[in-house]
């Protein structure tokens, strides 16, 4: 199964907040949409939820013209809340059945996901007498409770504990393995990271990189290296080296435990080695830079996220 | 419509698990039924100034006995025309005095301060109201306190009217008992009212009139508040993502309109099944509020619940266009103006149902659930005007209902500042436009 987002443009009144996005994601893997805060993460999601119509473009599974309703869905959204004054029981079954489920195997997929998110004892407790982290998984076990073969999660993370991150963490690489079609945004890059081999980073409404995480780390490492020196603090190294490697290589970045270098056009790895192996810097590491997809994030979106 | 269902269920669960609602609506129901059967075990003749027959049974035991307190009136006949017993004819509940001299009479009445308090005890010396008959056309009424409800002085111009008229006839050697019989000759009447007794329906029209107002505006407004509530618990993304806008609304408002026919249903039920069974102890004093027919009970039910969906759904789309419960009341004012609008038009129009504004009115969905039924239950309607404004009502429903459900999946996930109607129609006509082109 092959989701496809293509070329889709959104207003709001007069302001165009989507400028054509564009994205794929296929089952048994996990897409990780990045963005700041009102880059369009949650906006592109309520339009593949139908929650929104696009102005223009298309959304596609398989080839297909994608209507939401005849997929089984989970969607977790950022603003997430159910009924307060509800049982968790109760309101986990009526959904279960406005997904298509009988009463009795949305009862079954509720103490399924209650038990499986540690959260079974609540099923006959109001909503609001809960903890906030734990209304958070009978969120999550809401979106999960019918099965979906299409899961979208929108900052799933927010608001837990590392303890119940962890059990999250395991849920969603079951997914995967299950081969589910996931496309997780969020702000925390470590996560995203760790689940997701493709991510889309969206930028002011557009989509400024995508594809591959690890293709997408190899090209953003393909012309740099990392150094680091004994006894000589990457901001000290970093004059040094400037100097030493002038004309070869240039310090673009400078990390806590090593200098990021950028080899300059027609500069090769076996030059700057045999100019460092010359000076009196006692490297300590020399080697090709992968750049973590924070890196990679900041530099495209241009601030710390 | 399977989802419907299931948004119906879960919305009616909570009504019923209300137990707030549950006990409200018992309570009500029951204190309608025990306030009219109440007649039957205690005597409110005197609250209610409705003549019981067992206070007419026991009444008649009692004139001989007992006769209770009364109050204590006295009176100065400074030119002699007074008779005692016309003044016990018009004041029955009075035990009259004569006063000695006027500054007797004045302080008297002037001590009735202590009397209020203690009138079982009152000194021989003191009075409630005091007559000075200066004149055969003249008198001065003194009393401590007026009341708003004190109507001494026009029932004491009666008796001057009577006693100037016994006086005269005397004099003029007539029989007044004679000329009395002449001018109140008793006539016979047979009436056969052969259509609608408009002055006999006009209370209960009235009544019911009020009460779809009030269930439009309590029960609209109750939706409203859901909606926006689901809005700012955040449950309507889910929501929205997990059915139809349409399931959504149409199983809230329906629930709302099951709920408020329990409950209205049930208060009303009571209480004029509880008449209906005390009619001969009450004498038939409430008929005029509560001796409805069927025809017009039936006709009230079927416009009353038409006009309560059509303002539901539209109260409904109104709270998906705030994220405040509180901004709730602002948003539904435009059409509280129309609610209010209607319902002073409906009962201004009342006393003319064949007049030119209610038969517009009753074709209107947004006044057909009062005037209608008014036109019904006090006028002259054609089969066919029924049927045309109940099919306008039903139409409009539908309508209402369709773009209440687009408002609500609009206004579902704009939080902030309320949305305007103008703003969220134009947003609605543009998405069509963008649906249409896709």
């Amino acid at each position: 199964m092959v989701l496809e987002v293509k070329e889709i443009c959104k207003s709001f009144g007069d302001k165009e907040v989507l400028h054509g996005v564009n994205f794929r994601v296929e089952s048994g893997r996990a897409l990780g949409l990045l963005g700041r805060n009102g880059a369009g993460k949650t906006t592109t999601i309520r339009i593949l939820m139908d929650v929104f119509h696009a102005n223009s473009g298309e959304l596609l599974l398989d080839g297909e013209k994608f209507i939401p309703g005849n997929h089984r869905i989970g969607y977790l959204p950022e603003e997430r809340g159910l009924y307060p004054k509800r049982t968790v029981m109760d309101q986990m079954i009526f959904l279960g059945q406005l997904r298509g489920m009988s009463g009795r195997d949305a009862r079954k997929g509720a103490e399924r996901w209650l038990k499986r998110l540690e959260v079974e004892e609540y099923a006959n407790r109001k909503l609001e007498t809960l903890s906030k982290g734990n209304q958070q998984k009978v969120q999550l076990a809401s979106t999960l409770l019918h099965e979906p073969e299409i899961v979208i999660l929108d900052e799933p993370f927010s608001g837990l504990d590392p303890v119940n991150s962890q059990i999250l963490k395991d849920v969603i690489n079951e997914l995967i393995a299950d081969d589910r079609l996931v496309i997780f945004s969020s702000h925390q890059m470590s996560y995203v990271e760790e689940f997701c081999d493709h991510i889309a980073i969206i930028d002011k409404g557009l989509v400024t990189l995508s594809g591959e995480l690890k293709e997408i780390k190899k090209e953003y490492g393909r012309n740099r290296l990392v150094l680091a020196a004994e006894d000589i603090a990457p901001a000290q190294l970093k004059e040094k080296a400037e100097r030493i490697l002038q004309g070869l290589a240039a310090v673009t970045g400078e990390k806590k435990e090593f200098l990021i270098l950028e080899l300059s056009e027609g500069a090769d790895r076996r030059q700057v080695m045999e100019r460092l192996a010359g000076s009196d810097i006692s490297v300590e590491r020399y080697g090709s830079y992968e750049p973590s997809l924070n890196d990679i994030f900041v530099e495209k979106v241009g601030e710390e996220a | 419509m399977r989802k419907f269902g299931i948004v119906l269920k879960y919305e009616l669960k909570e009504y019923v698990s209300d137990k707030a609602f549950m006990i409200l609506t018992v309570l009500l129901a029951l204190a309608g039924a025990v306030l009219l059967f109440l007649p039957r075990f205690v005597d409110l003749s005197d609250f209610t100034g409705v003549r019981t027959v067992d206070r007419e049974e026991t009444d008649e035991g009692e004139q001989d006995g007992d006769e209770g307190v009364k109050d204590i009136y006295l009176y100065l006949d400074e030119v002699g025309i007074l008779r005692e017993n016309v003044l016990t004819e018009f004041f029955p509940g009075v035990e009259w005095r004569a006063a000695g001299s006027r500054e007797e009479l004045i302080a008297a009445v002037g001590r009735e301060e202590e009397n209020t308090a203690t009138r079982e005890g009152a000194a021989e010396d003191e009075a409630q109201a005091g007559f000075i008959i200066t004149g055969e056309t003249e008198y001065e009424y003194y009393v401590y306190n007026k009341s708003m409800s004190d109507s001494n002085t026009a029932v004491f111009d009666e008796v001057m009217r009577q006693l100037y008229r016994l006086n005269y006839s005397d004099r003029q050697g007539w029989n007044l008992d004679e000329i009395d019989a002449m001018y109140h000759i008793p006539i016979t009447v047979s009436e056969q009212v052969l259509n609608k007794d408009t002055g006999e329906n006009f209370w209960y029209c009235y009544v019911l009139v009020i009460l779809v107002f009030m269930l439009i505006v309590m029960y609209g407004q109750m939706i409203a508040v859901a909606v926006t509530n689901e809005k700012s618990n955040r449950a309507i993304e889910v929501l929205v993502t997990s059915t139809t806008p349409n399931s959504l609304l149409f199983g809230k408002v329906v629930a709302g309109a099951i709920g408020g026919l329990f409950q209205a249903g049930l208060v009303l039920g009571a209480v004029l099944l509880s008449y209906q069974a005390n009619r001969e102890v009450w004498g038939g004093q409430l008929d005029m509020f509560l001796h409805v027919p069927a025809d017009v009970l039936i006709t009230f039910a079927v416009f009353g619940l038409g006009g309560y969906l059509f303002y539901a759904f539209l109260y409904g789309a109104m709270g998906a266009l705030v994220s405040k419960t509180e901004d709730v009341s602002k948003s539904a004012s435009g059409l509280m103006v129309i609610v209010m609008v209607v319902y002073f038009f409906s009962l201004l129009q009342l006393d003319n149902v064949e007049g030119p504004i209610i038969k517009v009115l009753s074709f209107l969905p947004v006044s057909s659930y009062s005037t209608m039924f008014a036109r019904i239950a006090m006028g002259t309607v054609a089969p066919w005007e029924i049927l045309l404004s109940f099919v306008i009502l039903a139409a409009s429903i539908f309508g209402a209902g369709v773009l209440g459900a687009k408002i609500y999946r609009m206004g579902t996930l704009r939080y902030g500042n309320p949305i305007k109607i103008g703003a969220a129609l134009k947003e609605i006509r543009k998405e069509n436009r963008n649906g249409k082109a896709q």
